[in-house]
């Protein structure tokens, strides 16, 4: 199916490892979780029209994004914390090429798991909301199931990059986390207008997430501006790090 | 390549980390059908240059050629070069058998050849346990068997012996032995010099960063260890 040998070499990797598996179960659970979670304080958001609270039930399927975050950082940094990289580079001495390889297969894991959570979430949510009484579906339900797989998938891109970017694993790992967890929360609800703007934002504009406070961009501009961001990180790392020696 | 092709041309390969001067204007060449012994003391630069022939690390002055090509612009180099590194490693959650998959799917090689290599380097028994369970020993059969997957014409290989028990050593040897015999080229950095002076046709000797010493052997009769010490006192 998949042609280039490189992205198929990753995904020998993929599923030789024990990681990428291991949070293809957590990913989707977690994502039920949030879901059920959300469907229960379904009636303390009132200020939100059903619809959207609905929506907003389905859209924790995006709260799959910590863990392609963090399989597309252990993909590239594995790679230099096992000296791995070594042998990687020995076959493919041109090492943007082993990046894009990366982005290419890791994407591919990313959205498997996107599409597992996704389809966790929908079963969790719409059980949770029948059980209570209220709306199953909106019209926009599979927009924003959409929405979050593309979201999800685009985290583990942007890991990979942030991973090429930074070769200590355990560093790209806290940095990832902090940025991405926290670091733009604070900075959205710090500032409410920057929001829409920071890798977070773009990630909830395409997933289709609505907020209580802060408007964000249009879908399709989110979706954009993420990919925008991963293209930055990945060029940084072309410039700084993936040319230095390997010794 | 053709096996009459000079193997590797090394010409005033230079290497500065800072103000320090690892490698320093070595030329060199290794010919097809060879031992090529690379010699000197711990810091000497053997590991850096044979680093710069294999592109990954860049000179800061010099060329490294393989035939007329430099590595990194080799179409699929682990078919021309095959090269054991000290400090490379594998990932524990692996066996050898999925390393061995996962570079040769990479290099695009005939399936077969996986278990040709671990037949090679004795490691079939072991080829579906965890790389992490292994002993020094089997990782560095592992790594020969992982230079060998592309059948290269030129084998660069540092301190190979390192970890391995003395079948393992004779071993090695006879296997070098065989691969030159068969119009192959074959650079070896080491330390253990009673045994490469065994099978060495050449001795490069490299001190402080500088080439000091070129001289041919003929195997079982010269004293290299003399050699070693005259060039690098």
């Amino acid at each position: 199916m998949i042609r280039d040998r490189l992205v198929r070499a990753e995904l020998v990797k993929a599923r030789a490892g024990r990681t990428g598996p291991a949070l293809a179960v957590i990913a989707p659970v977690t994502c039920a979780l949030w879901a059920a979670l959300q469907a229960l304080v379904f009636d303390g958001l009132g200020e939100l029209p059903a619809a959207s609270r609905v929506e907003n039930v389905y859209a924790m399927a995006q709260q799959a994004y910590v863990f392609t975050l963090i399989l597309g950082v252990l993909a590239m940094t594995g790679e230099y914390r096992h000296q791995t990289i070594t042998w990687t580079f020995l076959v493919t001495p041109v090492r943007s090429r082993v990046v894009t390889a990366k982005l290419v297969a890791w994407g591919l894991v990313g959205l498997a798991i996107a599409c597992v959570s996704a389809l966790a979430t929908l079963a969790s949510g719409a059980v949770l909301l029948a059980v209570r009484g209220l709306p199953m579906l909106t019209p926009g339900v599979p927009l924003v199931l959409l929405g979050a797989v593309l979201s999800t998938t685009a985290y583990a891109l942007l890991g990979v990059g942030l991973g090429a970017l930074i070769r200590n694993q355990v560093v790209a790992l806290v940095v990832a986390l902090l940025w991405f967890m926290y670091g733009d929360y604070v900075l959205s609800s710090v500032a409410p207008d920057l929001g829409r703007w920071l890798p977070t934002g773009a990630a909830r504009a395409l997933s289709g997430m609505h907020l209580q406070a802060g408007a964000l961009l249009p879908a399709w501009a989110g979706g954009l501006l993420f990919a925008a961001y991963v293209a930055a990180v990945v060029l940084a790392a072309r410039l700084v790090t993936l040319r230095r020696d390997v010794t | 390549m053709l096996p009459t092709m000079t193997a590797i041309t090394v010409t005033d390969l230079s290497k500065s980390f800072g103000a320090v001067r690892a490698v320093d204007q070595v030329s060199f060449t290794v010919e097809p059908g060879t031992v090529t012994a690379f010699l000197g003391p711990n810091g000497a630069g053997k590991t850096t240059t044979l680093r710069m022939i294999l592109g990954l690390v860049t000179p800061t002055s010099g060329t490294a050629l393989i035939g007329r090509t430099p590595y990194n612009r080799l179409a699929n180099p682990i078919t021309k070069v095959g090269a054991v590194l000290e400090a490379t490693a594998f990932h524990p959650g692996l066996s050898a058998r999925a390393h061995l998959e996962v570079l040769r799917t990479a290099a695009g090689l005939d399936p077969a050849r996986v278990n040709l290599v671990l037949e090679q380097v004795d490691l079939t028994q072991a080829a579906d346990r965890r790389i992490g369970g292994f002993s020094l020993g089997m990782r560095q059969r592992l790594a020969i068997a992982s230079a060998l997957l592309g059948d290269p014409e030129v084998l660069i290989l540092d301190e190979p012996s390192n970890g391995l028990d003395p079948r393992g050593i004779s071993w090695l040897r006879g296997f070098l032995r065989a691969h030159a015999h068969e119009g192959r080229a074959v650079l070896v950095s080491t330390h253990v010099l009673a045994e490469i002076e065994r099978i060495a046709n050449r001795a490069l000797i490299i001190s402080a960063g500088r080439l000091v010493r070129q001289a041919q052997l003929t195997p079982d009769s010269t004293d290299l260890e003399h050699l070693y010490m005259e060039a690098t006192s």
